[in-house]
């Protein structure tokens, strides 16, 4: 039986399962999530002292009933689930709801762990479905650390039941989950996934989350649940130091700060719900102050839209001949190198763009999606007109993001917003429609408004609705430049919206584009344009950014201009002492890419050809300092800086043949695995720098690779020589079993294997063709498989 | 350096990358610029507990731990001690993230980045040592010791991580292959006697890594 009660009033759920079990004789290390089967007495046992002290809410027995934790129990989600359900549902009868109870999956998602989301999200799927059948009342997502894997069990009871979902997450006293999550970028992404109720739980006591718990409220309209901890355990007994009246007490400052919905969690028992019905025994619930800011997050990186946030233009392949050529290859190493670029340059925000003829975007916009997440921690702004695309990309992301773009045709309207309310996402309005750009401002602000009222029909918050008032060429069209900056004052000044301008379209076709960007940029700041899209490579606008933050008061006390400008003339006397006699040979050997990549440029534009310079200075540089890492007298890290200098010469010589067409550089093709049970890669990742860096190309498999998908990767792409890592003895009979079915196929490979625990007679043992003790070694066996 | 009681050992850090010779100090540089990055963005964190220490049929049981500490290795160490604390120690997802991060950017940075966090992982393992040491005053703490060193299996990596409920209390995961995820994670044993504890663990007859490691090659030791 479930009312409404949680959506305004205090309510109260359960404390814990496993302490009370502990307390009743269940052993450490016993199957608590069998007890349904087992001994479903002592479950409800525990469940009817809960609905006894006064839970409304109580938790089923459901917390670890996924099938991965499930695995060596020889029983099904679909045994576990409906029991666990039943007998809470028993011990509620009338005077309690019974709540799914939805825990981690005990594996962990991309790119920490190897468990896909689509994967996380079919495991959710079946436990949600099951409770939903058996009778659950509400859902509850709990104890998660990692947003992804909270927004993969959310979608799943979303998507597959029509229960009520509560989330609760775990943080650290620092304010952040174990993954580096922050109780903004939490609140803000679940609330937009449609959560409808968020909180804390487990972790630490009443006394420390509160901080936590009032920074929530701030960060959500939803109603705000506490359940924590019995204070802290002691190390020599296990117990916890809170006793009931304690821990009551000091949950009391969090009802202040806005919370309504109370429990327990480890440590906590059905005194500790008794002491807390006493504690809020007739209090009301306070009231709350939401802060209504513009926002897209990462999990680590909160965004807020309360100044300029520059939105990085680069990923993107109009016009760009090297990136729709990364695009058409399916090199996601190079559009991540240059997300790395611009997240380096100080951008706040990315665009992504992958639409390119030829190109399945809906596949690949995920793809990048998750590459781009792997490892650059801005917000990204999903740039496409496909929703299709758009779709599978707001999907897989973590956090909460951008959708770039809308405009004032009704029918994108409807095909574009339900997209971006489902997935919580904000989005770029353009102000254009079926009639084109509008010739005025009054016509913009216009389109404007329809986009926003549309917005808000669908439930989309005004502070996500951004408009993007559109640059023209100003060589083209002259006076449409003040008739933008027009439309975006009236914009920011009488919609209050956040307000978007592609800035680099304005100089199209005049000289010295720079300057013309750069003074429309400070004019549109001026005018209220609150985020610009442009290239944050480019220094002189990044420089008017911190100029303006400075004079808007944005940067307080100037801190962030003063730091940016620091350094800035120890810099120049370096790079000029560097140029001079240099050769590309020593620039490589030392590892200077900035220098390496301007005499790559030089040779090119006096005529190298570029087989020639690889092969004739670059390879010789690189066995240079290979030869004295072999004899000692160089280093690992020195042998990884060249191979990155080598890596800016190529980037060159690629970019050069790229514009002119010409024959690439190919020495050969392998594939490099990290073998099926390992996780760790950077050994892997060591070999694939190297030898990428001697003109060898590769397929990167990534880690815990299975057997098959190497032997059909070999097999289908016609791959010669294999390298396989394995770091741990527990993962050479994978390493093996991977050799053998590789000397299965038709066309064996070469293979040659390395890592930690790997040594010249295992390698023997298990049939390799070479054992490799390090990257340098590597090149050598690529050497002889290519004779190159 | 000291932070917050952290220290990490550049000397460590050299000898894990296998750095012999540094004349001009430019990769000791590059380690120390490295390190103190990590340790502004990165702190160890660890749980500990105390368990009676018991000695069963098939190994030193950790009475009411669930685990059982089979092997010789074990039963020396253990063989003077009433108790035994069971450590885990990682630097999280955190550490992760930022070691991707860099990969992307540097490989060399992040080969040095990837030694320092080895170095404070041992670092962190260290302090919750001396907490422990101060915690429980009166008592001598044996050699912390670890599964897969010496005859101690790798397999109780699970039962470890069980006990000191790792995965929720510092979200380190034991994976089927044994290993743990976040990667700079260990887990130990230490035990606590009422005598000085003159038992010294460290050295290549105990390391799983003995057949392919270059600090050896060097004639040198990890433990020099």
């Amino acid at each position: 039986m479930l009312t409404d009660a949680w959506k305004n009033d205090i309510v109260l759920l359960d404390g814990a399962m496993g302490t009370v079990l502990q307390q009743k004789g269940l052993p450490p290390g016993g199957k608590p999530e069998l007890l349904a089967l087992t001994d479903p007495a002592l479950l409800l046992s525990v469940h009817r002292e809960y609905v006894a002290a006064g839970s409304q809410i109580i938790y089923a027995n459901t917390f670890g009933a996924s099938a991965p934790k499930l695995a060596r129990t020889g029983h099904t989600v679909e045994e576990v689930v409906p029991a666990a359900v039943a007998v809470a549902k028993k011990a509620a009868g009338q005077d309690a709801a019974v709540a799914l109870d939805i825990g981690p999956l005990g594996e962990l998602l991309e790119p920490m762990g190897t468990l896909s989301f689509e994967k996380a999200y079919e495991y959710f799927r079946r436990i949600a479905a099951a409770g939903a059948a058996a009778g659950a009342d509400l859902a509850v997502i709990e104890t998660m650390t990692d947003l992804y894997e909270a927004k993969a069990a959310l979608l799943a009871v979303k998507e597959n039941t029509s229960l009520p979902v509560f989330v609760t997450m775990s943080f650290e006293e620092s304010g952040r989950t174990f993954t580096g999550c922050t109780v903004a970028s939490m609140a803000r992404t679940l609330e937009g996934l449609g959560a409808d109720a968020i909180g804390l739980n487990c972790s630490l006591g009443p006394d420390l989350l509160a901080p936590l718990l009032k920074e929530l409220c701030e960060n959500t309209r939803l109603p705000v649940i506490a359940k924590p901890n019995a204070g802290l355990p002691d190390p020599a007994t296990g117990l916890y130091d809170m006793d009931p009246e304690a821990f009551a007490a000091a949950l009391a400052p969090c009802l202040d700060a806005g919370v309504t919905i109370f429990g327990g969690c480890c440590g906590t028992s059905p005194e500790y719900i008794k002491a807390l019905r006493k504690t809020l025994a007739g209090k009301r619930p306070a009231a709350r102050k939401y802060d209504a800011v513009g926002f897209v997050c990462t999990p680590t990186t909160p965004c807020r839209l309360d100044g300029v946030r520059v939105v990085g233009e680069r990923i993107n392949p109009t016009g760009k001949k090297r990136f729709q050529q990364a695009l058409l290859e399916h090199d996601l190493d190079y559009i991540l190198d240059v997300a790395v670029q611009q997240e380096d340059a100080g951008a706040d925000i990315l665009d992504v763009n992958v639409g390119f003829p030829g190109v399945d975007e809906a596949a690949l916009l995920p793809e990048v999606v998750k590459k781009l997440q792997s490892a650059v921690s801005l917000p990204l702004q999903l740039d496409s007109s496909d929703p299709a695309a758009l779709e599978a990309g707001l999907r897989v992301y973590n956090g909460k993001a951008a959708v770039n773009s809308v405009n004032g045709d009704p029918a994108a309207l409807k095909r574009i917003l339900p997209l971006v309310k489902k997935y919580g996402a904000a989005v770029v309005g353009l102000t254009l429609d079926k009639g084109g750009v509008p010739r005025t401002a009054e016509e913009r602000v216009a389109i404007a408004r329809r986009i926003l009222d549309a917005a808000l029909s669908y439930g989309i918050p005004r502070q996500d609705i951004w408009i993007d008032c559109l640059t023209l060429t100003v060589s083209a069209q002259q006076e449409q430049a003040a008739e933008t900056l027009r439309a975006v004052r009236t914009v920011r000044e009488e919609l209050g919206l956040q307000v978007v301008l592609g800035v680099s379209n304005i100089s199209f076709g005049l000289p010295n584009r720079r300057l013309v960007n750069q003074t429309f940029l400070i004019q549109a700041l001026g005018a209220g344009l609150t985020l610009p899209i442009l290239d944050p490579g480019q220094r002189e606008m990044m420089d008017a950014v911190a100029a303006f933050r400075v004079l808007s008061g944005e940067d307080k006390e100037s801190r962030a201009y003063i730091a940016r400008f620091a350094d800035a003339p120890a810099q120049t006397a370096a790079t000029a002492a560097a140029v001079g006699s240099l050769t590309l040979e020593d620039a490589v050997i030392r590892g200077l890419k900035t220098d390496a990549a301007r005499l790559a440029k030089a040779a090119l534009e006096a005529g190298q050809a570029p087989l020639a310079l690889v092969e004739e200075r670059l390879i010789p540089a690189l066995d240079r300092i290979g030869e004295d890492y072999e004899r000692g007298t160089a280093f690992l890290p020195q042998l990884l800086s060249a191979a990155g200098a080598a890596q800016a010469v190529f980037e060159v010589i690629k970019t050069a043949i790229a514009q002119t067409g010409g024959e690439s550089v190919k020495r050969g093709r392998l594939v490099l695995a990290t073998v099926q049970g390992d996780i760790h890669d950077i050994g892997k990742n060591i070999v694939k720098t190297v030898l990428e860096n001697y003109g060898y190309e590769t397929i990167d498999l990534g880690r815990d690779v299975p057997p098959q998908v190497i032997a059909d990767t070999v097999r289908r792409e016609h791959i010669r020589l294999v390298g396989l890592s394995a770091l741990m003895t527990t993962t050479l009979p994978a390493m093996e079993r991977t050799i053998r079915l590789l000397r299965a196929l038709p066309e064996p490979p070469a293979v040659v294997v390395g890592g930690a625990v790997v040594t010249p007679e295992y390698a023997r043992q298990m049939g390799a063709d070479y054992y490799s003790k390090d990257a340098r070694q590597s090149v050598e066996v690529a050497r002889k498989v290519f004779g190159a | 350096m000291d932070e917050n009681g952290i220290k990490l050992d550049i000397g460590e850090v050299l000898r894990y990358l296998g750095v012999k010779e540094d004349p001009e100090g430019a990769i000791a540089r590059a380690v120390q610029d490295e390190a103190e990055g990590l340790l502004r963005a990165v702190r160890p964190r660890y749980v500990y507990r105390l368990f009676p220490v018991e000695r069963g049929q098939s190994g030193v049981v950790l009475q009411g731990s669930g685990v059982t500490l089979p092997g010789s290795m074990a039963g020396r160490m253990l063989a003077r001690c009433g108790q035994a604390a069971l450590l885990a120690c990682t630097l999280g997802a955190g550490f992760e993230a930022r070691l991707r991060a860099v990969q992307a950017r540097d490989m060399a940075r992040a080969v040095i980045l990837d030694a320092c966090g080895s170095a404070l992982v041992e670092a962190g393992c260290d302090q919750a040592e001396r907490e422990i040491a101060s915690r429980y005053p009166g008592h001598y703490l044996t050699d912390r010791f670890s599964p897969g060193y010496g005859d101690l299996p790798l397999e109780v990596q699970n039962a470890i991580s069980t006990a000191l409920d790792a995965p929720r209390r510092l979200g380190v995961q034991v994976t089927p292959s044994l290993l743990m995820n976040p990667s700079k994670s260990v887990t130990a044993v230490i035990g606590l006697a009422d005598a000085p504890q003159p038992a010294r663990i460290r050295g290549c007859a105990y390391c799983s890594l003995a057949g392919s490691c270059t600090i050896r090659e060097g004639g040198k030791s990890c433990a020099d």
